[in-house]
């Protein structure tokens, strides 16, 4: 446990004029899962290609499991899901498979084992039918993401980086992917995501980073990002008609009493504004005559740290959001 | 990084092996392969004159009996046709006896009819019309028939006896060709080692044409797909683009060889096959030889040139991101490519030409045109080293400018690049 999984040190990647990552230093602990957050363009796909030499970084190191990670052999320990997926369409499914296994050193005879195990366990071997034999394009969407998701995991890999795995998942196929991550992570392996949606990234991540223009706002150990965070944020969740969640809506816009409000109709995420207390604004609350399901003091959602720290300007329209 | 050129090397072979397009072109190249030396000797068995030449009407206006002179001789060509009608008019029912011999042929009563006058008797022409007034060789028999009888006539008004006429007057002569090269005379003629060094030369234009747009429409389809990505996350780009290269380098000389045992089988049951179509004498084609030197020659004239240009068709695949654009960016490769083509006519009516040589030296032309020349005439050693040294260091720099081309513009998507943009991913890379 001594080495990161993944060490990275000051390291910087332009395009052109753009700076796509600008002297980003993080450390993935091993056997953690771990979230690398940001609005799209944020330079978290960068990240990743540069993690697994598919670009160079101008500077900086990076290492993997404690090695550098151009040294031989490294990068058939790491399991990679690109945000782009793709497989070639006139391939049966399990030769396409058994070729991602032997491109990762997997012996033939283990990988054709294994792909078995996988196509079971993923019901794409059914009584009726077996699809290992068919071609990638006469499969459907979801059974393409189910190889493509054995392929990234075909060889065991001890670290396994899975850029924006939610995006374009039905809920079912998303919840299986959950699932799956904390299997890893129970196995003892490393998970990397990123995503820019953070409800999935606080439920199952350890550790987070948040990068935004190619530079890291913050990062760390979740409780540890909240607690630094504060714990100054009120959760309330009313029932009423229109007229009495306007009046609490009026009372949140008392910048003496919050000084931020995430309003979601129904619930609110409020951050108390400095000396404010939220006994009094329970009461003022309760005044109105709605009726009141929760008020508890709690700490900032990630997605209320990742608005308050990158800011409006990071994110674009749609860019962040609940998932 | 070695192996893992190999898993890229085994999966493009083995894909493109296993494609129905391979297995349908490997076993038709041959049949088609036979066709083209069955069927030219099929056809020149046709230009014999037709069985019904002797079939025909003979307006004979000269006065002189010429026209029952040829309506003999005619008849002899074919005597299970009808022999010819002669009918022996004044020159003013020429044209009535015309009409009636059109009707004739009209009803298929003859093939066509003779019309012989004062002219003829001159020496000076003939006329004729039939149904197979297109067939060259019929004519040209008619026409010799006629000569000769004039001939004869004349002869026999000098006095001499029909006899002697008859013997004296019957020459056919068959021309037989042969070829001289640098090594002496050849065995086969001159005609079958134009069209075997033809035949390597577009073999090898063919294969590099194909497999390597093959290649490049691999190469975008991964881009396409997005497969690059996930395969880059594994192997070295280089690793990536050696293994497809050499894969479907590969797949070109497996069917090759295919197609040259099976054409050898083919040429084995060839006199049987001509037989089977009523042409006797056949196997009189020679297949010129090609000493073991030449042979290792030709091949590594075909690999090296085939590397050079499908290093160059991964670069234009791996510069665009769709379908139309590809054509296009091929254009320029292509060029180099066609320009091959475009020398092979002289360099075929002359192998040892400075145009030839210089078009054997260069490296885009080299890898098709020194086989052609090697094919045709013997070339001194040193020259097919020095042209094998030009295409070798053709190859290097092509692959290594495409490698740079390949690794920057694998995960680049969007518009075209243009020249400025494209040395500049080269300067990157």
């Amino acid at each position: 446990m001594a080495d990161p999984a993944i060490r990275i040190a000051g390291v910087t990647k332009r395009f052109e004029s753009t700076v796509a990552v600008r002297d980003l230093s993080l450390n993935v602990p091993r056997g953690s899962v771990y979230g690398l957050l940001g609005p799209n363009g944020a330079g978290k796909t960068t990240t990743i290609r540069m993690i697994l030499d598919i670009i160079a970084p101008d500077t900086g190191t990076i290492e993997i499991m404690g090695q550098p990670h151009l040294a031989a052999g490294v990068r058939d320990r790491v399991g990679y899901l690109p945000e782009e997926r793709g497989l070639y369409k006139k391939m049966q499914v399990r030769r396409i498979l058994r070729f991602l296994a032997e491109l990762k050193g997997v012996p033939r005879s283990i990988a054709d084992e294994r792909i078995e195990q996988w196509l079971r366990r993923l019901s794409l071997i059914t009584p009726e039918k077996d699809w290992g034999t068919a071609k990638i394009d006469e499969l459907s969407r979801g059974m393409q993401q189910k190889v493509q998701f054995i392929g990234t995991l075909l060889h065991e890999p001890d670290l396994v980086i899975l850029d924006e795995p939610f995006s374009g998942l039905d809920p079912i196929n998303a919840q299986a992917l959950k699932d799956t991550v904390v299997e890893l992570k129970r196995a003892g392996k490393t998970v990397i995501f990123s995503t820019h949606l953070m409800d999935n990234a606080e439920r199952l991540c350890d550790a987070v980073c948040i990068i935004a223009h190619g530079e890291k706002v913050l990062d760390g150990e979740i409780a540890a990002v909240k607690q630094a965070a504060g714990s100054r944020n009120v959760a309330l969740s009313i029932d009423g008609d229109a007229g009495a969640r306007d009046a609490v809506h009026a009372i949140l816009q008392d910048r003496r009493v919050a000084s931020r409000v995430d309003d979601q109709n129904r619930f609110f995420e409020i951050e108390l504004a400095a000396g404010a207390d939220p006994q009094e604004l329970l009461r003022r609350v309760v005044q109105t005559g709605v009726g009141v399901r929760r008020f508890e003091l709690i700490t900032p959602s990630l997605h209320q740290i990742f608005l308050e720290r990158v800011g409006a300007t990071g994110v674009e329209a749609g860019m962040s959001g609940h998932g | 990084m070695a192996n893992k050129t190999l898993v890229v090397f085994k999966r493009e072979y083995l894909e493109r092996v296993r494609s129905k397009w391979f297995i349908i072109a490997t076993i038709l190249g041959p049949v088609f392969l036979g066709l083209i030396t069955v069927v030219p000797v099929v056809l020149a068995s046709k230009t014999k004159s037709s069985d019904r030449l002797s079939d025909v009407v003979i307006i004979d206006a000269s006065g002189t009996g010429l026209g029952a002179r040829i309506g003999k001789t005619l008849a002899s060509f074919t005597p299970k046709a009808p022999p010819p009608r002669v009918h022996v008019v004044k020159a003013e029912q020429v044209a009535s006896e015309e009409q009636h011999a059109t009707q004739q042929v009209i009803d298929r009563e003859a093939v066509g009819y003779i019309v012989l006058d004062s002219t003829t008797t001159a020496g000076n022409s003939m006329r004729y019309a039939g149904r197979n007034a297109t067939s060259l060789i019929d004519v040209e028999v008619i026409e010799r028939t006629v000569q000769q009888a004039v001939l004869a006539q004349r002869l026999e008004a000098e006095g001499i006896n029909g006899a002697r006429v008859s013997m004296l007057t019957s020459i056919k002569i068959d021309a037989k060709t042969q070829k001289i090269t640098d090594r002496g005379k050849e065995n086969a003629s001159g005609l079958a080692s134009f069209f075997f060094g033809y035949g390597v030369a577009l073999v090898l234009y063919m294969m590099i044409a194909i497999y390597g747009q093959q290649i490049m429409r691999g190469v975008l389809e991964e881009k396409t797909n997005r497969v690059a990505e996930v395969v880059v996350s594994s192997v070295k780009p280089d690793s990536l683009l050696a293994g497809k290269i050499l894969g479907a380098g590969s797949v070109a000389l497996t069917q090759v060889i295919a197609w040259i045992t099976m054409s050898m089988l083919m040429y084995q049951v060839r006199a049987p096959l001509l037989k089977a179509f009523g042409v006797a004498g056949a196997g009189a084609l020679k297949i010129p030889s090609v000493p073991a030197l030449v042979g290792v020659a030709l091949v590594l004239f075909f690999v090296l040139g085939f590397i050079l240009y499908a290093a160059l068709f991964c670069a234009v695949g791996a510069m665009v991101s769709n379908q139309e654009d590809v054509q296009q960016a091929a254009t320029p490769v292509m060029m180099l490519l066609i320009a091959s083509i475009i020398f092979m006519q002289p360099v075929l009516l002359n192998p040892s030409s400075t145009l030839a040589t210089v078009v054997s030296w260069l490296p885009f032309t080299a890898p098709i045109m020194m086989p052609l020349r090697m094919s045709l005439i013997a070339i001194p050693w040193y020259e097919i080293v020095g042209s094998l040294v030009s295409v070798a260091l053709g190859c290097w720099v092509a692959t290594w400018l495409s490698a740079r081309i390949y690794r920057v513009g694998l995960l680049m998507y969007g518009k075209k690049p243009d020249m400025k943009e494209l040395a500049r991913w080269i300067r990157m890379a």
